[in-house]
């Protein structure tokens, strides 16, 4: 899935009276996403190929559209970025890595093809979650991304969410993951990459993933944490990664799916936010931008319209604020 | 000037290798950018073969400079580095500028950390730092980097180290990345409790902070922050939020902030729960409305017995 961003923007001036989400045209754009072979920014975000393929396919089954883009051409994708050692890359030929290894879980997940992988290669599901399990650092119980070692509660939480989808969590010390991410907790009541960095939505998101997939909520202060969560919406509706910065449609799911976990979703004015998101369409080419008046993308379409989601936008399926996949009923 | 490698005599015996797209599409004609292409099937052919050298060195800074986020890149360019034993500074040299055009690269700053930690060294690092923070003085990585510095190199106690703080402080009072490493380098990156008498330096460094823009989120939560560390109530600031917020002059309110901790302090003292309430109210119906709902919340738990909110 590309993510070469535009072609269209979103528009500039807010849109007329009906505001509504143009699901028809938010399809178009995802499907003809890959016939842009021809331009260079197709060729630089490579490196973002299998992340990308899960949010356009994520955003297609949320639009109630999930046969938009073919099913077998997907999984022989998603099945050519698999290393033998159980690691996914981005892209054939890319190095295998946690972020690319949870999107093609979430995309197994997402298609149900837990049973194909195991038609394709004998013990996949295992394999995977070996190549999860071994980037977990043993002393302190956070993960790396790769065998380079880069320590991130991004890759925490991927590994946690991955192996529970696959039912692998007892794979790893589970109890000393959620010790370091308790230690990332801040005095402000949000969360960093690691212990002491500045709290931001993003990384908030996946310490209240982890801790609530691992059931142990009870070590966040819920309240503090909900209170600078709804911190984050500005007077015009959107809402910002940390104190003092621009709004941006993709935090609508950072803080909002944060919020879903906690159950404090009403404290953000969810009529504000609807506004704030659809003003970011792009009404002729489709696609959603950061906010009004930006190039669209294939990222900010899919994590605006998991917002709408989240806020019981009419006509939407339902999103999974842990797993940030489709609810499968 | 672009840069091609089937016309380098150095380069004349690779053969790139194509690009496999992994058979999702049947592949239009690709026209995309022939540098940039043809650089990659040198790299393809060169990891085929493990070849580290140091034209192998210059072929991953040409693509780094085409597309830093290419990860595999950087790591091949980190093995290159140490199977062919470049010096560091040299790499450091490099990594500079190449850092400064890509402000929001992840993989520049992991091999940053890995070369800086083999050195063992953060001489020239705090300019380095200052530099980057002048582009954008919020920069996540920049500011994360510079706390694993403090760790690894045990700079808590180097007294440049806070007076960098306030100087990032003081251009940028709303700068939250500069209040949290304030935090980092006062109490959250130390062991042991925060001594009263820091703290009420610390408390009255925030307050000066504060009348100079009431109505800014940062400093409001580092003086709770500090308070908390330092086991101080929140009482403590009851004169010092009354400045700003007065619930009987509800059209005189400089800081939601100040009106927030107010609602607390009543709320724990005998007979003030109906101030309490009335700076929730007014929270909720004119100062911060958007968050009607949290206002609420807060104002409901007033009739429960022993809270603490």
């Amino acid at each position: 899935m590309s993510l070469v961003s535009g072609p269209g923007r979103a528009a500039v001036a807010g849109l007329p009276g009906d505001m509504h989400l143009f699901v028809d045209k938010h399809v178009r754009y995802i499907q003809r996403l890959d016939s842009r072979k021809d331009e260079l920014e197709y060729w630089l975000t490579e490196h973002l190929r299998l992340n990308g393929l899960y949010w356009g396919l994520t955003a297609l089954y949320l639009l109630g559209h999930p046969d938009a883009l073919p099913r077998s051409g997907i999984l022989d994708f998603v099945f050519s970025c698999l290393h033998e050692d159980g690691g996914f890359g981005a892209a054939p030929g890319h190095d295998a890595h946690m972020l690319y290894t949870v999107s093609g879980v979430q995309i197994l997940a997402t298609l149900d093809a837990f049973g194909e992988l195991e038609d394709r290669v004998k013990g996949g599901r295992q394999k995977i979650g070996k190549f999860i399990a071994d980037l977990q650092d043993p002393k302190t119980g956070t993960f790396a991304g790769d065998e380079w070692g880069e320590q991130d509660t991004r890759f925490l939480y991927g590994a946690l969410n991955a192996l529970s989808l696959m039912g692998l969590l007892d794979l790893v010390d589970v109890e000393k993951a959620v010790q370091h991410v308790h230690s990332c907790a801040n005095f402000d009541g949000g969360y960093g990459t690691s212990p002491g960095t500045e709290s931001h939505s993003g990384q908030v998101f996946t310490c209240v993933g982890a801790l609530t997939i691992a059931g142990r909520l009870d070590l966040v202060n819920q309240e503090k944490l909900g209170a600078w969560l709804s911190e984050r919406q500005l007077k015009n509706g959107g809402l910002n990664g940390r104190p003092e910065k621009k709004e941006d449609v993709c935090y609508s799911w950072w803080v909002m799916s944060s919020m879903a976990m906690l159950d404090k979703l009403h404290w953000i004015d969810g009529e504000k936010l609807t506004k704030f998101i659809l003003q970011c369409q792009d009404p002729e080419l489709g696609g959603l931008a950061d906010r009004p008046g930006d190039m669209v993308d294939v990222f900010h379409t899919v994590f605006g319209i998991a917002g709408l989601s989240l806020l019981k936008y009419p006509g939407l399926e339902e999103v999974d604020p842990l797993h940030a996949t489709i609810r499968h009923s | 000037m672009p840069k091609f490698y089937h016309d380098d005599e150095a380069w004349a015996d690779i053969a790139p290798l194509p690009q496999d797209d992994g058979g999702l599409h049947p592949l239009a004609a690709i026209s995309y950018s022939d540098e940039y292409s043809e650089a990659m099937g040198y790299l393809r052919a060169v990891m085929a073969k493990n070849e580290y050298s140091d034209r192998v060195l210059g072929l991953t800074e040409h693509i780094i400079s085409m597309n830093p986020a290419h990860y595999t890149v950087w790591l091949y360019r980190a093995n290159t580095i140490s199977e062919i034993g470049r010096p560091l500074q040299d790499e450091i040299a490099w990594l500079n500028p190449t850092a400064l055009k890509h402000m929001k690269n992840y993989q520049i700053w992991h091999h940053r950390h890995t070369i800086i930690d083999a050195l063992g060294s953060a001489d020239g690092e705090a300019e380095f730092i200052s530099s980057m923070l002048e582009k954008d003085s919020k920069n996540y990585h920049v500011w994360s980097y510079r706390q694993w510095l403090v760790k690894r190199f045990d700079l808590f106690d180097k007294p440049e180290e806070l007076e960098w703080t306030h100087s990032m402080i003081e251009s940028d009072v709303r700068n939250n990345s500069a209040w949290n490493h304030r935090y980092y380098i006062v109490v959250g990156g130390r062991e042991g409790k925060l001594s009263v008498e820091l703290a009420k330096q610390e408390i009255g460094y925030t307050q000066a902070a504060i009348r100079k823009a009431p109505q800014n989120q940062s400093p409001w939560n580092y003086i709770l922050g500090i308070l908390r560390a330092a086991e101080l109530p929140k009482s403590t600031l009851k004169d010092f939020t009354c400045e700003f917020a007065d619930v009987q002059r509800p059209e005189e309110v400089y800081s939601s902030h100040a009106l927030d901790i107010l609602a607390d302090i009543y709320a724990e003292e005998e007979n003030s729960k109906e101030n309490a309430a009335k700076a929730l109210e007014l929270l909720a119906t004119k100062y911060d409305p958007i968050r009607a709902n949290y206002w609420n919340y807060r104002k409901g738990l007033l009739d429960q017995p022993n809270i603490a909110a």
